[in-house]
């Protein structure tokens, strides 16, 4: 145990690194893009000596590896900065982000996962046969479909010819979970794809664990098709299921942006795509570095599972 | 007498080839029937037929008939029917929880834990409970095998299957797996052992069948069937083995390789300790010892493979450095190794040839088409012609591949080859010609010393030297035949002892 204590340690430290490296990179890109904060506020006005007191006032003259530093030691002791634009901090941002997208990626997952294992499990079953060729057919069909165009589509359905479910979010603010009908299209549309190849991946592996000597030992003795299926040959086959269902979840918490702003949700995704049109640096380093993190960690839980499920395969890295 | 199960006029065919053929077994309560014959003659499909597995595809007729249908099975690699991401104990409490499903909700529990601590104490494995925790890759080959005839025995099988049970294993384990089946019995369990081990077959089985080409060609009463064998094909399978082929040649001036005080360790453990150790030129030394003696790490230290360890091997005096890495290219061809496992020593999507092929230019440098003929050459030197060779590894037979590794080995023309366990898993029949094959390279190669990597005293007779390992220490070593005939360690002792035993048993 204490192997996997150490790889768990030195998985986290190579993970701060990594986020470290993700912060650097991000805002050496956001210095690269043409135009900053002040130009996108000087707005109507370009005006280059107002262009250039704005980016005084801003501190935006000073050179950048000091803004850097400067923002860099605020982070140590939990302070993200404050955002160019509107001077709130950029904790109150990720804050406010945070509960829509956690809200809409919980749904999705708690949805996710006995979906998708069901429906791969179904499939093995039935290999070859009319169940296993529907669900197979449907998934691929269905994975070839983006998020925003099936989106179109449901909302086109549902929102506007059936008039069942309101179109999207508008007006709810972040209070998403006073209304449910809201969140509907949008955790379907989140959970299309995610499922397609969870679905997928349990069934080829449910298809090579039930064809195992020790699936076939275990059905010689006795056990029922139930206990058989989920409890000998399910643990083998979802192994390669939780290393994508980490990803899933770490594309689901980075705020799914064609979903958000297709449905008018304004979770962190909406969050990003806002700071980065304004230029509002501070913002989007806040947002890498909780997408880093969260990175990591959602990853090295994965590779906890997928040990625990291949106890052969010991720990590496 | 029970008949329990019973074969009859069973006929597998796949893809046009009839693998079993008119085959005929009865099973009867408590007693060991033995399905003898060269690897792929039948054997685990007839075996397997009594558990309702087939070959994909096959087409099978004939009668198979169980009493309440109830087969244990114990297969050759018991590891392959336990399943790696469940605790070694997931199976056996299932059995547990469906046996005791009639009774109150408050007893099932106890009762459960109490039939499955039965099976295993039955199945020898007394500490079993620790054991229940670990994982399957966590418990030792023999803990495996127990473990599964647990699995039988709490099923309560009245016919066990056994296939193959004693394949590569020590002679003291061999033991325990004989006195193990032989207690299944007693218990009133028919037991059919499949087996191309004669000693443990000729130790344990009341009636044998001996099979060929999917054919019995011979049955009867064990006793009878040793004593007066009528078919040819027995005779041929129950000659004894040919006295080591004749003395070998003198020794050579000086040690071609030396060890000088080795201790080889695996993480903080020390697992092999070695003072002295000498090959002469054209010797042959014979290195002995139970599983997990320390046997194949000594080999591994001289080829390069295990680098964790102290004190020098040297070759012509000369020290070679540890890692594989660091060895020069003729350092390399002068010290080759032949693994015990010839099918993962090669590589399933490439001819045979060009693999052997492949080791004089890389360490010799010889150009690709005069390699390639060198290759042939060697092939056929070891009795491997024809098209096979020219095509995949899986279109030849074990023994063959490990003929073609063999092959593949001498091509470098090393000063030290070393065989590890290189005959263990094959029947006696190619192990027997694999043996030939040895000694006639000790033959045509006189310049070339030889180490033999064994649990098998029979192997370790071809050898000059014996050294004899256990728990890692280096307990006797010295010439064969003094070693042999008079052991003065106590393991050795033992070792010499056990095997006579063995086959001993057998004759009563």
């Amino acid at each position: 145990m204490s192997g996997v204590r150490s790889w768990v340690v030195r998985r986290l430290l190579l993970g701060l690194g990594q986020t470290a490296a993700v912060v650097l990179l991000v805002f050496a890109l956001t210095e690269a893009l043409p135009g900053d904060a002040a130009v996108v506020l000087a707005g109507d006005q370009p005006d280059p000596d107002r262009i250039a007191a704005i980016r005084e006032a801003m501190e935006l003259d000073r050179p950048a590896h000091e803004r850097l530093l400067d923002w860099a030691a605020g982070l140590l002791h939990g302070d993200f900065g404050t955002s160019l634009v509107s001077d709130r901090p950029v904790s109150t941002y990720l804050a406010d982000g945070f509960g829509p997208t956690l809200l809409l990626a919980g749904l999705t997952v708690a949805l996710l996962v006995p979906t998708g294992v069901g429906l791969g499990v179904l499939a093995a079953r039935h290999e070859g046969r009319f169940v296993d060729r529907l669900v197979s057919s449907t998934t691929l069909g269905v994975y070839a479909v983006p998020e925003f165009a099936f989106g179109v589509l449901l909302i086109t359905v549902f929102a506007l010819r059936l008039g069942w479910l309101p179109p999207t979010a508008v007006g709810y603010g972040t209070d998403l979970l006073g209304h449910p009908a809201a969140l509907v299209l949008p955790v379907v549309v989140l959970l299309s794809r995610p499922v397609c190849s969870l679905a997928r991946l349990v069934r080829a592996g449910m298809i090579d664990a039930l064809d195992s000597p020790y699936v076939a030992h275990a059905r010689r003795y006795g056990l029922s098709g139930v206990r058989l299926r989920y409890a000998h040959a399910l643990p083998n086959a979802v192994a390669p299921a939780a290393q994508q269902l980490a990803r899933t979840i770490d594309w689901l918490l980075g705020g799914v942006i064609v979903v958000e702003a297709l449905f008018v949700i304004p979770g962190l995704g909406t969050v990003l795509i806002n700071a980065v049109a304004e230029r509002d640096v501070p913002v989007v380093q806040g947002l890498a570095v909780v997408f880093g993190l969260s990175t990591v960690v959602l990853n090295l839980g994965a590779d906890l599972v997928t040990h625990r499920l291949t106890p052969r395969a010991g720990v590496a890295a | 007498m029970t008949v329990v199960a019973e074969i009859r006029k069973l006929r597998v065919e796949t893809g046009g080839r009839a693998i079993v053929d008119g085959v005929d077994v009865r099973l009867v309560a408590g007693r060991i029937t033995a399905l003898v014959g060269a690897s792929g003659s039948g054997k685990t499909t007839t075996g397997l037929a009594l558990l309702g597995a087939y070959p994909a595809g096959a087409r099978v007729s004939g009668e198979v008939r169980t009493v309440d249908g109830l087969v244990g099975y114990v297969p050759q690699h018991p590891g392959a029917v336990l399943n790696p991401a469940r605790r070694a104990g997931a199976l056996l409490h299932d059995i547990a929880r469906v046996q005791t499903r009639a009774m109150p909700r408050a007893e099932r529990r106890a009762a459960a834990r109490e039939r499955v601590l039965h099976a295993l104490s039955l199945a020898q494995l007394p500490d079993g409970e620790t054991l229940l925790r670990r994982y399957p890759h966590q418990l030792s080959g023999g803990q495996q095998q127990r473990l599964v005839l647990a699995q039988a025995l709490l099923v309560g099988a009245r016919v066990v299957v056994a296939d193959e049970p004693t394949t590569g294993q020590d002679a003291l384990t061999k033991r325990r797996v004989v006195d193990q089946l032989a207690e299944v019995a007693r218990q009133g369990i028919a037991v059919l052992l499949l087996s191309h081990d004669l000693d443990v077959v000729q130790a344990l089985a009341d009636e044998v069948l001996v099979m060929r080409d999917g054919n019995v060609v011979e049955s009867g009463p064990a006793d009878r069937l040793w004593h007066a064998p009528r078919h040819p094909w027995t005779r041929e399978l129950l000659a004894t083995p040919p006295a080591s082929a004749g003395p070998a040649p003198a020794e050579g001036a000086g040690p071609v390789l030396q060890v000088r005080d080795l201790t080889a360790r695996h993480g903080g453990t020390v697992v092999l300790r070695a003072d002295v150790l000498s090959l002469g030129a054209g010797g042959c030394l014979a290195v002995v010892g139970r599983s997990g003696s320390g046997k194949t790490t000594l080999a591994r230290c001289l080829a390069g493979l295990h680098r964790d360890h102290d004190g020098d091997v040297l070759l012509d005096g000369v020290p070679l450095p540890r890692s594989l890495r660091a060895r020069s290219r003729g350092q390399l061809a002068s010290v080759q190794y032949v693994f015990q496992d010839a099918r993962a020593a090669f590589d399933e999507h490439r001819p045979v040839v060009d693999q052997v092929a492949r080791t004089a230019v890389r360490l010799r440098g010889v150009a690709p088409d005069r390699a390639r003929a060198e290759a042939l050459d060697a092939l056929a030197g070891l009795g491997l012609t024809g098209e096979p060779v020219r095509r995949g590894p899986d279109e030849l037979s074990g023994g063959e591949l490990q003929r073609a590794a063999l092959a593949r080995a001498v091509l470098a023309r090393p000063q030290v080859l070393v065989c590890d366990e290189i005959t263990s898993g094959l029947d006696t029949v190619t192990r027997r010609s694999l043996l030939d094959v040895l000694a006639a390279l000790r033959r045509t190669r006189p310049d070339m010393g030889l180490i033999l990597i064994t649990h098998d005293l029979d192997v370790a007779a071809l050898a000059t030297h014996v050294v004899v390992l256990d728990g890692g220490e280096l307990v006797e070593q010295g010439p064969t035949r003094e070693v042999l005939s008079r052991p003065r360690h106590p393991f050795t002792v033992s070792l010499t002892e056990t095997s006579a035993l063995l086959t001993a048993r057998a004759r009563v």
